[in-house]
């Protein structure tokens, strides 16, 4: 009988909580398809990283988890409370309480179910986007073959129990404290709107935008963790604080009777308003909470996947780049393996010199954006103990500047397909990464480049841009070009061997390379890195640098975009889960309370709205208690995320506008809030009208 | 005879097929401007049904109602809105208010809709609130209230906008005794000072007693009317539980 009761009260649930059935349709979809990572086959095999994108999934999926549960709670709390005086109807019958409770609970579960059994093809379906997705960047061809996976299925079965199991973990003890009449009077109880203290209360308002213009004005200062820390503290007390505080400042501009409640049907709106926030106000900061982490979340996947779009090809122009810290190096053991595994159209072994003066690298260390003023006095100029030190360790410069000699040049820009350049026994040239152009066009002014001789000093004739592979082979950032007659006076620093392929570079190729370098010594992806001591380098990039001995493009290029699609695909991940569970928060609220609302709509209606002004009404409402948030949530997670893409263009030399990634993260922000509004507006209008 | 409110002959049919239950049966009668009009019925009888399509909340069957050279059965929706809005005030039994808003801010609302400057707006609440004794609680909200406060308020917006008609039903169904004479008392005052017209639906003797007419209901029907003249209202209420009497006693609830 209990079980017959509970199928057909999630059948009417089931209606009214659409919106939620959607939602937990949606994250099953979701965890299903993020979940499939771990077991993929696909990828793991190509790649020693794949345990990093196991790895940053799976912590996703512990906040999503997390969040999931939240909104399992907020949910059965919240039915909870609308249908209480049905369940002390139950009670008035003679239900036992523990039988309440387990038909409540049997309704949740079952709730569950359909939605698990709905998102769950949809998840096969979105898995296989998603392969294919990952297949497209990292350049392997993904066939559209959809199957259930019983371990993804299992474990994508675990999280959503998971998630249930501690959503439900608290709720019997609710049915333990309750009583008959707190049941059937719970409905009246939040009816009443308790003014205290608004004066006061209201003060919190312009208080906590101080607060946020304050973040504003510090945050590029802060550098340590313990400063970042009480910013972030800072900031979630200022997302509830405001809540108070705006609700307070609403009801103290109509209790003074300003003029705007005076126009139409301001008055009825900015109460309806004030004591809907004020009732709610810290669900309404959670969700400021999650669409302010949604936002940022996607604006950061935006910077990576456009950084892979745009810089990645340009990273690397060479098809081989092999270096060696052995100044004499004739590359015996790579040339074996190459001529082993593919064709060479031609290969390059030339010499890094260097003069052991390192006045470029303090030049770069003083004037670029990047080192600020790191490496100055308080009087400006350059601290020399603090830039020796840091070019004996810290690895963005060699300790000595870097020089390549004009013939070697040549032959390199032959082999990339570059123009050639001339110079004169009095000229010298600066190859520079294309993102540094603009703030070394002073650079000549500062060096001293001196001729054969040591007495007559060159002139610049130029400062070239191409692409160069200048993260520590030809030069970390930059190489200063001289004449040959100058580069015979100075010493080989470092060996570099080019090749031209002809064809594509086999998969594993690399890997075949850095095996050459003893096992200890590779890095946790299986790769032989660069030492960055003395002759050897990573130049100043550090949003994505690959400091590695051997480059094979074709290698290389897939492993990065994996890696980053490893940061990339669960920050979309988490952000689509939390604005949907927000979302949900949101419209479920709206809606459930639409029976509320019909009694006032219909006061309205009688004492002469007519129906389209009470559309409008209705529209309006529904539009003040959505944008709320996500305007607040927009402005907070828009000051952070401008700052950080500056940084992030800066540091990686992407040519886009710092807005383009937080604007196209609020695009997608609003298509998918725009479907939960439109659904929640046409559903409440129904509701309102429909059952007149 | 100053025709104000003509109600022609106006029928209401619910259910279809063979299943018809007319609430409403060829009803005809006037309301004279100034006139306080009760109608007086069982359960059932149909009153709460003519006054709803009196209100336009609901459409007759058949038949017209006159506001003047105005028939309401023929305007269209928004039209039907815009006139209640111009020309009628409700007072329910579960008072209606707007539990959000303040007793005042109750009553600014229905003047804010229909628009008007802050001043004039604040003047005429002020008022309104004087008049029904309201000053106290202004700044309460509706559950911090009496029901008899409550429906006072209630009247004070259906009045706020000088209505043609103020429309009441059973407005003292919730309340207790003594509030609800000191809303009908409210009523009559209401009545002789600012000349409003009235139409009541109520089953209480005792409140009826306050009208000037009585139109008796039965089955949708009017069966009988009873004017006060220059009665006693102690006469009047004697008179009126006497017609309740000859139809069986069982609206005698004094």
């Amino acid at each position: 009988m209990y079980s017959k009761l509970a199928f057909r009260n999630v059948m009417r649930s089931a209606k009214d909580y659409l919106v939620y059935m959607f939602t937990m349709a949606v994250v099953t979809a979701l965890m299903y398809a993020f979940s499939s990572l771990f077991f993929d086959k696909e990828f793991t095999g190509l790649f020693e990283i794949a345990q990093m994108m196991q790895m940053m999934t799976g912590m996703a999926t512990f906040f999503i988890v997390l969040i999931v549960a939240w909104l399992i709670n907020y949910m059965v709390r919240f039915m909870l409370e609308k249908r209480s005086s049905e369940f002390g109807i139950y009670m008035l019958l003679g239900m036992k309480k523990k039988a309440i409770a387990r038909l409540y609970m049997r309704e949740n579960v079952l709730l569950g179910i359909f939605a698990f059994l709905a998102g769950v093809p949809a998840g096969i379906l979105l898995q296989q986007v998603l392969m294919a997705v990952l297949g497209n960047m990292v350049h392997v061809e993904y066939r559209f073959h959809p199957t259930l996976n019983k371990y993804t299925f299992l474990v994508t079965l675990l999280f959503y129990a998971g998630c249930y199991l501690l959503a439900l973990f608290r709720c019997k003890r609710k049915f333990k404290k309750m009583n008959i009449h707190d049941l059937m009077d719970a409905k009246r109880q939040n009816e009443e709107i308790k003014e205290s203290n608004e004066g006061i209360k209201r003060l919190l308002f312009p208080v906590s935008i101080a607060v946020i213009v304050a973040i504003w004005t510090v945050f590029p200062g802060l550098s340590s963790v313990g400063a970042a820390c009480i910013f972030l503290i800072a900031l979630v007390l200022v997302i509830y604080l405001f809540y108070i505080g705006l609700s307070a400042w609403v009801m103290c501009y109509i209790r003074k009777k300003k003029k705007g409640i005076y126009r139409g049907q301001n008055l009825f709106l900015l109460r309806q308003f004030s004591s809907k926030v004020r009732t709610m106000q810290f669900t309404m900061g959670t969700l400021t909470a999650l669409f302010t982490i949604a936002l940022m979340g996607s604006s950061v996947a935006m910077m990576f996947s456009d950084y892979e779009n745009k810089v990645l090809d340009t990273k690397w122009p060479f098809d081989v780049l092999i270096y060696s810290s052995d100044a004499e190096d004739e590359f015996q053991d790579d040339l074996e393996i190459l001529n082993k595994d593919v064709e060479i159209a031609d290969s390059y072994i030339y010499r890094i010199y260097t003069n052991q003066t390192n006045q470029a690298n303090v030049w770069m260390y003083t004037h670029l954006q990047a080192f600020g003023n790191m490496y100055l006095d308080s009087d400006g100029r350059p601290n020399m103990k603090k830039i020796e030190k840091a070019l004996k360790t810290d690895g963005t410069y060699c300790t000595y500047d870097t020089y390549m000699g004009l013939s070697d040049y040549n032959y390199l820009r032959k082999m990339l397909g570059y123009k050639e350049i001339t110079l004169t026994d009095r000229q010298y040239a600066i190859q520079i990464k294309a993102r540094l152009s603009s703030e070394t066009d002073e650079m000549p002014e500062g060096l001293e480049v001196t001729d054969a001789g040591g007495n007559e000093e060159l002139t610049c004739a130029g400062i070239y841009t191409e692409p160069f592979s200048q993260d520590g082979h030809n030069g970390g950032d930059y190489i200063l070009i001289v004449p040959d007659s100058v580069i015979q006076t100075m010493k080989p620093y470092y060996s570099e061997m080019a090749v031209d392929l002809k064809g594509k570079a086999p998969a594993g190729l690399m890997k075949k390379l850095d095996d050459l370098v003893p096992e200890e010594e590779q890095d946790f992806a299986g790769h032989a890195d660069l030492s960055l001591e003395g002759n050897s380098c990573s130049g100043s990039d550090n949003m994505v640098s690959y400091n590695a001995t051997n480059l094979v493009r074709d290698n290389v290029i897939p492993e990065v975009k994996y890696m980053l699609a490893s940061l990339i695909v669960p920050a979309f991940y988490m952000g689509l889960v939390f604005l949907c569970a927000a979302l949900t928060v949101l419209s479920v609220q709206q809606l459930s309370d639409s029976a509320k609302y019909k009694f006032r709509y219909d006061v309205l209606a009688k004492i002469g709205l007519e129906r389209s002004e009470i559309n409008y009404l209705i529209a309006r409402q529904l539009t003040a208690y959505y944008l709320c948030p996500a305007l607040f949530a927009m402005i907070i997670s828009g000051s952070v995320m401008i700052r950080v893409s500056r940084i992030f263009i800066m540091a990686t030399g992407v040519h886009t506008s710092v807005l383009q990634y937080f604007g196209i993260s609020v695009l997608l922000f609003f298509g998918i809030y725009m479907i939960y509004f439109m659904a929640t507006y046409v559903g409440f209008k129904r509701n309102i009208e429909g059952k007149k | 005879m100053n025709e104000y409110i003509r109600v022609c002959d106006i029928e209401k049919y619910y259910g279809n097929g063979s299943n018809v239950t007319k609430a409403v049966d060829r009803v005809s009668f006037n309301v004279e401007e100034g006139e306080f009009v009760g109608v007086m019925g069982a359960s059932g009888s149909g009153k709460t049904t003519l006054l709803n399509m009196l209100a336009t909340i609901d459409r007759v069957t058949a038949g017209h109602i006159y506001y003047g050279d105005t028939d309401i059965t023929e305007l269209s929706e928004d039209k039907l809105s815009e006139f209640r809005k111009n020309n009628l005030g409700f007072v329910f039994q579960d008072y209606n208010l707007l539990d959000t808003l303040t007793i005042e801010e109750n009553i600014i609302l229905a003047l804010t809709i229909r628009g008007g400057s802050r001043k004039t707006i604040q003047k005429q609440s002020n008022q309104m609130l004087h008049l029904l004794g309201l000053e106290d609680i202004r700044s309460q909200f509706p559950y911090q209230v009496s029901g008899g406060q409550k429906q006072r308020c209630a009247c004070a917006r259906a009045l706020v906008n000088h209505p043609k008609l103020l429309l009441a039903d059973e407005p003292t169904g919730a309340l207790d005794s003594k509030s609800a004479q000191i809303l009908l008392e409210t009523f009559t005052e209401l009545n002789q000072t600012m000349r409003a017209t009235i139409l009541m639906v109520t089953h209480d003797a005792f409140s009826a007693s306050y009208c000037s007419r009585i139109l008796f209901l039965k089955d949708g029907k009017i069966f009988h009317e009873l004017v006060k003249g220059r009665k006693k209202r102690r006469e009047f209420l004697q008179e009126i539980l006497d017609v309740l009497s000859l139809t069986g006693g069982e609206l005698s609830n004094v």
